[in-house]
């Protein structure tokens, strides 16, 4: 039976090739970005999950406003995490990690390599988090100072051998530390928001411990079986009158926090657990780049919209279809076939079509893998198809897209009645209808909505890469690691300074981009520092070339200046600062710092310029209160560049720095890169959006395209007969042209109004941002129309073409 | 009004040609109702379409109203046909989409006649032929002879000079195909020229002239009483 099923079924494909071709063609292609979307998003999904313990895993997450915009950090401070496991039974672990370093030096031979997935980490970590051990014994491993657990990458790299325990590693800390080996753990996988391959001692890190009021380290909770952590989220408030409170009354004057929450300030911490941590934080001080769970969402929904136009095009296509059937079944009705009989053949028909579609689906998602690798930033491998879900998906899917697709249309053809059939009546009736009209709508909405959404994407992106961000990012050259040069650093600037093309140097340690350095302190604006003058403030080091290099605007007053000898105790202000400050004319006027080594006493600095307001975080943050201070930030330098023979310069200052420091890297990277890197989120999205949305709007053309040719096929008797009264190709063609317009319009007045409100949404990431202009949506609606009507444009002048004669005499 | 002289039209597939038309001469003076007989497969269907400039001679001469149109290409061929030619056809060929009016105001609108006017034509003409109680039917809604008298309505709205009719009758019964025959006299009556394909003896008998073919020639011309 089912296999005289495949057969009838098989046979009608071959009979319909060009409609089978359509229908397969854009399933599989709906189906391959299902595939893929899929992928992408499972793998999103699983982040850090191979933790074991990993629903027990929080992070303290730190918000604060002091005088200024909100800081939301992904770090806390140090003695937090200690504090709260003595004080807190529901507390099983803690585990903290430090990272502010970033990168560290690290000597293979005689050279150096500058590694960028470096920590320092409590010996609790392992404890916490489940990186299993190779060899030694990673509980005990970092208790000691001079202690580095290594991955098994790592190890190879450096020694060629996971045999490492008891070796030693050089870095470039203090004078070339020597580090032990105590163990090496498995690769960390890559679906996990940290990727070290050196896990150092914390005892090494070169920090004031035991301070409450400065935020720099990772901690991590991993609360007892059965703890609520919205109850546990209260104990902090406990905690911070205990601890942090007494400390902040050394150097200000504030009695309670209650008092320092009323003149607007905030201090709180929140556990979020460990599998948010990718998808939803984007804080400062983020280990890795996160992903966003809005893509998520987006992507999630983009897969399954395409998926129902793909299988729409196929509902619509047999439906169209149907007319023509129409006798088949009458007959066969005649000849006494039951309903039922009728249906499962329908339905085997669909599903043999669907089936047809995932394997050639699975190979172009085969084929696509890496290039979908590329666009989204993933290094994910096909073997990820092959797990059990998957593969369960992979057969269920064809069998429900199968009946789905097939279920309307064969009950719309078994139920016809073989008289009205046989007579004809059916065909007028098959050639409008108003479920096609409507899905058509929906595919045509989907893509407006797509087409809208990657127009503001591109433009947002546009906007912030050209917004005047204060600051010139052209033509910057950062060398990194220039704290290697030691006392030879002068001597580099000045044999750089020689080559045709250099045209300035500077400082570049802290730079307007994120993951570059960053400094911040408490500043009042009267000697006695309390909670409503106070305030929290970035403090850069920069030399008197910085500002001009980086193209820089002062608003009032002047730079540093080496003919002023005060200038040590002087700093440059923003504009953010001023109006915190609140004078007219800040110039001239001091702000004051409490002493490091003494907290009660406060330091005074002099105003002697504000710089104009420039964006030194991602454009998704206001601009905050930051001051300049003369001194040097050796560890990057900066040097504007004439971009003409760009290659050839970098290679002339490589040879500047290999003669200086032949056993460290050289490193380069241009201001204008880093820029950008800040928003590769939203530029993989873009380009996952384009991507994608080419893709639905082609498949929806598919779908067009079959409809048309079969509309006109449909309608030949009725041109030839227009022909004859005097119908022009112009009348015919429009006339063809008309119905398929007016459901591209239709569609656009529905998706303007949501894809207004989905970017809407988007843009609110955005402190910085695009407005939605309205031509926007009149070009997505236009670009709509004229795809659409260039699909269907070679059917219908093809159809306008025909001689009448011809289509007239086949009666 | 027509003249054709040499008339020829080749019809090549990969296997075969076909002479449908065999250096084909007759004449028609305006006002005339002709009918062209011969057995089935002769080129009738052909000369009549070449007549209503449907479709191109390979060789020959087709004087209309005194212009050469033998080598008019498809655009002034269709500017031709839509102001001068009528056509009725055995299998009415109406549109069944529209109803009655919307099929008899078709030629009109490809004419470019205003709406306001276009309304006032069609109905004097569905009047005329007795069909204006149908007016907001459609096609499948009409028995056979009602069809057709849709199609004549349709084929005479434009005022044409000349009307091409094949087999009209052919799918009717007598009765309503006497109707048609009638129809199409009262319209010759009126000065319109008529040229009809037929099989039947009974409806050549209402022209004034029968052209009977064979093998794409004419082998005689027999002057009706
Ligand atoms: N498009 C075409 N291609 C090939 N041969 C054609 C074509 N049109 C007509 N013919 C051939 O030309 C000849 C004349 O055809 P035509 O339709 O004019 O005959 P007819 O006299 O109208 O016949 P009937 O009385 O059956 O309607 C026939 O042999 C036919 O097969
Ligand atoms: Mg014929």
């Amino acid at each position: 039976m089912l296999r005289n099923d495949f057969k009838l079924a098989w046979r009608n494909l071959l009979k319909n090739r060009f409609f089978s071709l359509i229908n397969i063609l854009g399933l599989a292609t709906g189906l391959a970005c299902f595939i893929l979307i899929t992928l992408y998003v499972t793998d999103e999904l699983s982040y850090d999950r191979y933790n074991e313990k990993a629903s027990r895993i929080y992070r303290v997450n730190s918000d604060i406003i002091f005088g200024t915009t909100e800081l939301k950090l992904a770090v806390s401070s140090d003695p937090m995490g200690a504090t709260l496991k003595k004080d807190y039974p529901q507390v099983e672990e803690f585990a903290r990690l430090y990272t502010s370093s970033g990168s560290k030096l690290i000597k293979k031979g005689n050279v150096f390599i500058n590694e960028g997935n470096v920590g320092h980490a409590d010996s609790t970590f392992f404890r916490v988090f489940t990186v299993p051990a190779i060899s030694g014994n990673t509980n005990t491993a970092l208790n000691e100072p001079n202690t580095v657990v290594v991955t098994k990458s790592a190890a190879l790299k450096y020694f060629g051998t996971t045999d490492v325990i008891g070796k030693t590693i050089e870095t470039n800390d203090n004078n070339g530390t020597l580090y032990k080996i105590t163990a090496v753990v498995k690769d960390i996988p890559t679906n996990s928001h940290f990727h070290f391959d050196f896990i150092f001692s914390m005892d090494n890190v070169d920090y004031n411990f035991g301070n409450y009021l400065s935020h720099n380290f990772q901690t991590y909770l991993l609360l007892k079986e059965g703890t609520d952590p919205k109850e546990f989220d209260k104990k902090f408030i406990e905690f911070t009158d205990r601890y942090v409170l007494p400390q902040a009354k050394q150097f200000m004057q504030v009695n309670s926090m209650e008092e320092f929450r009323q003149a607007g300030n905030k201090l709180e911490y929140h556990l979020m657990p460990l599998t948010d941590i990718h998808l939803r934080s984007d804080r400062v001080a983020e280990i890795s780049v996160n992903g966003n769970i809005q893509y998520v969402y987006i992507f999630s929904a983009v897969a399954l919209f395409i998926l129902l136009i793909a299988c729409i095009n196929f509902m619509n296509l047999s439906t169209a279809r149907s007319a023509n059937r129409a006798k088949e079944v009458g007959i066969r009705k005649v000849l006494g076939t039951e309903r039922k009989t009728l249906i499962r053949q329908f339905l085997t028909e669909s599903t043999t079509v669907a089936l047809l579609s995932l394997l050639l689906a699975i190979g172009i998602a085969l084929l696509a893998l890496p290039y979908f690798n590329r666009i989204s930033g993933k290094e994910m491998s096909w073997t990820l198809m092959t797990t059990t879900g998957f593969l369960l998906l992979l057969v269920i899917l064809p069998v429900v897209i199968g009946l789905l697709a097939g279920i309307y249309p064969s009950f719309y053809l078994s139920a016809f009645k073989p008289i009205m059939v046989l007579k004809g009546k059916i065909n007028a009736g098959a050639k409008r209808s108003t479920l096609r009209s409507v899905l058509v709508i929906f595919q045509f909405a989907t893509s407006i909505i797509l087409i809208v959404g990657t127009i503001i994407v591109y433009r947002q992106l546009n906007y912030i890469q050209n917004k005047k961000i204060g600051f010139n990012k052209e033509q910057v050259l950062l060398i990194e690691g220039t704290g290697a040069l030691g006392n030879n650093n002068q001597a580099f600037r000045n044999e750089v300074m020689r080559i045709a093309g250099v045209k300035s140097v500077a400082t570049g340690g802290f730079l307007p981009v994120s993951n570059s350095s960053r400094n911040d302190n408490t500043f009042s604006k009267e000697a006695v520092m309390d909670s409503k003058n106070g305030f929290n403030m970035q403090v850069w080091r920069i030399d008197e070339n910085y500002i001009p290099l980086m193209g820089m605007e002062m608003a009032m007053g002047r730079n540093f200046s080496k003919e002023f000898k005060t200038d040590s105790s002087a700093v440059i202000i923003n504009e953010t600062t001023a109006s915190i400050l609140g004078y007219d004319n800040p110039v001239g006027k001091k702000i004051y710092t409490s002493d490091v080594n003494d907290p009660a006493q406060s330091i005074e600095y002099n105003i002697v310029g504000v710089v104009k307001n420039f964006n030194f975080e991602s454009m998704k943050q206001q601009i905050g209160a930051l001051c300049f201070r003369l001194g040097d930030a050796y560890w990057e330098t900066a040097f504007k560049v004439d971009p003409a023979n760009m290659k050839q310069l970098v290679s002339q200052v490589e040879k500047e720095w290999t003669k200086l420091a032949p056993s460290y890297p050289f490193s380069y990277k241009f201001l204008d890169e880093s820029f950008n890197n800040m928003y590769r989120a939203e530029q993989r999205a873009g380009q996952v959006a384009l991507s994608f949305s080419v893709l639905a709007i082609v498949i929806a053309c598919l779908g067009l395209f079959g409809l048309a040719s079969f509309m006109a096929e449909q309608r030949t008797k009725e041109i030839g007969v227009r022909k004859v009264l005097g119908a022009s190709m112009n009348n015919i063609v429009s006339m063809l042209s008309r119905d398929f317009l007016r459901l591209v319009l239709v569609s656009a007045v529905f998706a303007i109004p949501l894809s207004w409100f989905i970017m809407h949404r988007w843009l609110e990431n955005f402190a910085y941002r695009v407005n939605i202009s309205w031509w926007v949506f009149l070009l997505a609606a236009i670009l709509a129309v004229v795809i659409a009507l260039l699909t269907i444009s070679f059917q219908t002048v093809k159809a306008a073409l025909t001689n009448p004669v011809d289509s007239l005499r086949s009666e | 009004m027509i003249k054709i002289t040499g008339l020829e039209k080749i019809y090549r597939t990969e296997e075969v040609e076909t002479v449908a038309l065999n250096k084909l001469s007759f004449e028609v003076k305006e006002g005339e109702f002709v009918a062209v007989m011969g057995p089935s497969g002769c080129g009738k269907s052909t000369l009549l379409n070449i007549l209503g400039l449907l479709d191109d001679p390979d060789a020959g001469s087709f004087l209309f109203n005194g212009i050469e149109v033998a080598k008019f290409n498809e655009r002034k061929r269709a500017d031709l046909r839509k102001h001068n030619i009528g056509f009725v056809f055995q299998s009415f060929n109406l549109i069944d989409e529209l109803t009655v009016f919307e099929n008899v105001e078709l030629p009109l609108i490809y004419t470019g006649v205003k709406t306001s006017e276009r309304k006032k034509i069609v109905e004097n003409v569905l009047d005329k032929m007795q069909i204006m109680h149908r007016r907001n039917h459609y096609p499948q809604q009409l028995s056979g002879g009602q069809q057709q008298r849709v199609a004549v309505a349709r084929a005479v709205v434009n005022n044409p000079k000349l009307i091409l009719a094949d087999e009209p009758t052919g799918n009717l019964d007598s009765s309503n195909g006497n109707e048609v025959m009638q129809l199409l006299t009262d319209l010759n009556e009126q000065g319109t020229t008529i040229i009809m394909v037929t099989h039947s003896e009974h409806d050549a008998r209402y022209s004034h002239r029968v052209i009977r073919m064979l093998d794409g020639q004419t082998v005689m011309e027999n002057i009706m009483a």
